[in-house]
């Protein structure tokens, strides 16, 4: 039929537009040479094969693994117990939680670099090139997201009433919340764990700003090596783009 | 006020075959209902017939003319939704306009026809409404009104009081019909209840399996059933196999033997000589004026229905009682 | 009331990396050299220089935005009508290209279209787009286009739900063609969405600094780019004229935003 053809068409054009430059720069990281020409000369494993034995390269993807795991490790803690007991005790807390939670979303990483510069420079917490102000910048990224993901999660079971159960049967607050409500947030806390986490492994900003090569970490990586050669950081960028697709991939498997 | 004559039809989705081999004539002004099961392929049909489906093979006419191939907005065929389908974005005034306008037709025509199809559904004062503040009975009067108002060749009723809840629903049932008279409209109804068909059709389709499986006025589809699958259908008809019927009856089929629940008499004092078949009350259900016996005789359980009399005349659980079945309306179907 | 303390942490960190950070901006862009005054302002407002990023990065957005949103419109209007494995397919694959954002995707840019890129070749061969620069406005229009069509894809996919196939039956019954219908029905129906859409894309377009920087290394003058080399740029330092250059930012921001609430307000939704 006229009319399925013309949606195939569309999604076709849809896809090949979002896929093309992957694929531009998949071909780019397995070509041996790709000059003046619409095709390469020929493949080759080499620059994966150089990228993953530049001490540089692991070192900054060490670190960034390092920066989000700490972030995430951090955030769980701080936000899963805020969570419930804003659902738990202060419901009406939420609606200010939400438009609290806006504000990171809403101001550009560049916008409060500028503030967090003169803030954190120097003074009582001299945070500016460590990778502390890192964690703080990534936490205010992720806290919002994974607050949400918690409040839904929250807002999709009886709380009240789970808790209630618990309590009649002898736990305490602590108690059933650890045994009974905890295990029901857990998929959707590693859902958002996920996805927060190659949220974070993309970001550029603070890090460029605020640190720069004083913590080099991942995407400052990318793009100090920009020039060394185009087939190498092509590789670079397929190694970082495969690691965050597991990272989705896994979010959306727990998702489900 | 057409004729519409649709022979051959056929439609599949893949691999399934929704209906095939769908031929029937219209006259002009007549009310025809499809009556099915759901998955029967009524509503498919009835979506080819209005051309937002494209059929496989067969032809439909209207007034002589082909229109198999023709697109939905040209074909000039009004349809009313199960679901409304009324824009939410638009008033009501807007909605009913809808058709007119997308004719280009100048203000003051568009003004005075939804004026007047306003009226007829009785929606006058509700203009400048939304849907969403409309009760489901007002919204399919705004959705049948912007179905009428551009005087379609033939209306299409696609299970328009399915959503509806009972009060409405009857009253609505009767307002499509009165209307649909007053114009003389051509029009098909779709439906899956026995009830709402045989109050409103002129005549019933009745459709099982992709197939239009017997045709006739109402009186006659419900009368004389043509296969067991239309008795079960059409009512609360008791189904005799062969060695129930046998049993109870003293008839032999290879098919089955249809006995309507109110042709049953029973009389409550039996007495050894008197006539008819011996039997026990096992069940009492009052369906308001009528009261349904569930009686059991010779291991068959009957449905018999009785007039709502008097108390005197109740029947209870366990009472001893004579069935007297009139074999000259007895039907066997297959 | 003790639970209450178990909120602190959240709130700490909000307000040590989020709130004061914004605080301290808007006290900074205040700070002149003959004292508070708004003189920062001033100084940006008359500067031809910064007034050209401004510009640059209203046009940039606008045109991402809007472009993102198009394509994103056909592309869910017709992801809806494909069966649901092939659809599910796209949708996680849409989700996939949302994650190459900033550097990468500027590098991946590079290499398809940049001077030597593949594209850039066909296209000179087949002697279409003979000229077109990726290092310019017009990439930089390009490559926030392709971050915008996954985003907005994702955010208005689920609003097309609420449109009734019936609709669109209905209105091709009483003579409708399918651009009638959207055009009368479908496209008020999903208003809401859209804008609200376009507001995050707009911002998120705005606010966006690194895809840019990495393309360009800051030859095109967009707002962001200048804030960045106030505070770190290797020439100029000027950490105060950058905080009132980032309220101005958020300011039009907040504009934008604003006309859009206003613009729905007026849509039948309200009512």
């Amino acid at each position: 039929m006229r009319a399925e053809i013309y949606h195939r068409t569309i999604v076709s054009l849809l896809v090949l537009l979002l896929g093309l430059p992957v694929a531009a720069t998949l071909a780019y990281s397995f070509a041996t040479r790709w000059g003046a020409t619409v095709l390469p000369d020929g493949f080759t494993l080499s620059w994966y094969v150089q990228l993953w034995q530049d001490q540089r390269f692991l070192a900054a993807f060490f670190r960034s693994l390092v920066v989000g795991f700490g972030t995430l490790a951090i955030g769980t803690v701080v936000v899963v117990p805020a969570a419930f007991v804003v659902f738990y005790r202060f419901p009406a807390l939420d609606k200010v939680m939400g438009i609290l939670s806006l504000v990171p979303f809403a101001v550009p990483p560049v916008v409060s670099s500028v503030g967090l510069l003169h803030l954190y420079s120097d003074g009582p917490l001299p945070l500016v090139g460590t990778p502390w102000i890192l964690v703080g910048c990534d936490l205010a990224i992720v806290l919002p997201f994974l607050y949400r993901a918690q409040a839904n999660a929250l807002g999709a079971i009886n709380l009240r009433d789970l808790m209630d159960a618990a309590h009649i049967l002898g736990a305490g607050t602590a108690r059933a919340f650890l045994m009974v409500v905890f295990p029901l947030l857990r998929k959707g806390l590693m859902a958002s764990l996920f996805l927060s986490f190659s949220l974070l492994l993309g970001e550029f900003v603070f890090a460029n700003i605020l640190v720069g090569t004083r913590y080099e970490t991942l995407q400052v990586y990318l793009y100090n090596v920009r020039q060394v050669s185009g087939h190498f950081t092509s590789a670079a960028v397929m190694s970082y783009f495969f690691f965050t697709l597991v990272l989705t991939w896994l979010a959306a498997r727990l998702g489900r | 006020m057409s004729i519409v004559e649709v022979s051959g039809l056929a439609k599949s989705f893949g691999q399934t075959q929704v209906f095939q081999d769908i031929s029937f004539r219209l006259k002009s002004g007549e009310l025809v209902t499809l009556l099915g099961p759901s998955g029967c392929g009524k509503s498919t049909l009835l979506r080819c017939l209005a051309g937002l489906i494209t059929v496989d093979a067969g032809r439909i006419a209207v007034d002589d003319r082909d229109i198999t191939g023709t697109p939905a907005y040209s074909r000039g065929i009004g349809m009313v939704f199960q679901s409304y389908a009324l824009f939410p974005n638009m008033t009501v005034a807007k909605n009913i306009a809808f058709g007119l306008a997308m004719q280009k037709l100048p203000a003051d025509e568009i003004a005075a026809r939804s004026a007047k199809v306003i009226g007829l559904v009785e929606l006058s004062g509700y203009e400048s409404q939304y849907p969403h503040q409309l009760s489901g009975g007002q919204r399919q009067r705004v959705a049948l009104a912007r179905a009428l108002v551009v005087e379609p060749k033939i209306l299409l009723l696609d299970e328009p009081l399915s959503a509806l809840d009972a009060r409405i629903r009857k009253s609505l049932r009767d307002q499509i019909r009165d209307i649909q008279q007053r114009l003389g409209l051509t029009t098909i109804f779709v439906t899956h209840d026995q009830e709402e068909a045989l109050i409103l059709s002129d005549r019933i389709f009745v459709m099982d399996g992709g197939r239009i499986v017997q045709e006739g006025t109402a009186e006659s589809v419900y009368a004389e059933p043509a296969s067991q699958f239309v008795a079960r259908f059409m009512g609360h008809y008791n189904l005799l196999d062969g060695t129930q019927s046998k049993a109870l009856l003293g008839i032999e089929t290879t098919g089955y033997i249809a006995i309507r629940p109110e042709s049953i008499l029973l009389s409550d004092h039996p007495t050894e000589t008197e006539e008819g078949i011996p039997g026990v009350v096992r069940r009492r259900q009052l369906l308001g004026n009528i009261i349904r016996y569930s009686v059991e005789s010779t291991g068959v359980s009957l449905s018999v229905d009785r007039l709502n009399g008097s108390a005197d005349d109740l029947l209870p659980e366990g009472a001893a009682v004579r069935l007297r079945i009139d074999k000259s309306i007895l039907r066997e179907v297959h | 009331m003790k639970s209450g303390l178990l909120l602190i942490p959240v709130l700490a960190v909000l307000s040590i990396f989020c709130l004061a950070p914004l605080l301290e901006v808007a006290v900074d862009s205040l700070q002149t050299e003959d004292g508070i005054g708004l003189g920062n302002y001033l100084e940006i407002l008359t500067s031809p220089f910064y007034r050209q990023a401004f510009a640059n990065s209203l046009s940039v957005s606008l045109w991402s935005s809007c472009l993102g949103l198009v394509i994103a419109l056909f592309g869910a209007a017709s992801l809806r009508r494909l069966p649901g494995r092939l659809r599910d397919a796209v949708v996680a694959a849409t989700n996939m290209a949302s994650n190459l954002t900033g550097v990468p995707l500027a590098f991946a840019f590079i290499i398809l279209a940049g001077t030597n890129g593949a594209l850039t070749l066909l296209l000179r061969q087949s002697g279409l787009f003979g000229n077109f620069d990726l290092y310019s406005r017009a990439g930089l229009i390009l490559i926030y286009s392709y971050f915008q069509v996954p985003l907005a894809l994702l955010l208005l996919y689920p609003a097309f739900d609420a449109l009734d196939d019936d609709w669109q039956a209905a209105a091709a019954l009483l003579g409708a063609r399918v651009w009638h219908y959207w055009l009368k029905i479908g496209l008020p129906v999903l208003a809401p969405a859209i804008l609200g859409t376009f507001i995050l894309l707009f911002a998120n377009a705005m606010g966006a600094y690194a895809s840019a920087y990495a393309l360009t290394t800051g030859n095109v003058n967009l707002v962001t780019v200048r804030i960045a080399s106030l505070v770190a740029g290797n020439i100029v330092l000027d950490p105060d004229l950058a905080a009132a250059l980032a309220v101005l930012l958020v300011a039009l921001m907040v504009l934008v935003t604003t006309l859009s609430q206003r613009l729905l307000k007026k849509s039948y939704h309200a009512r």
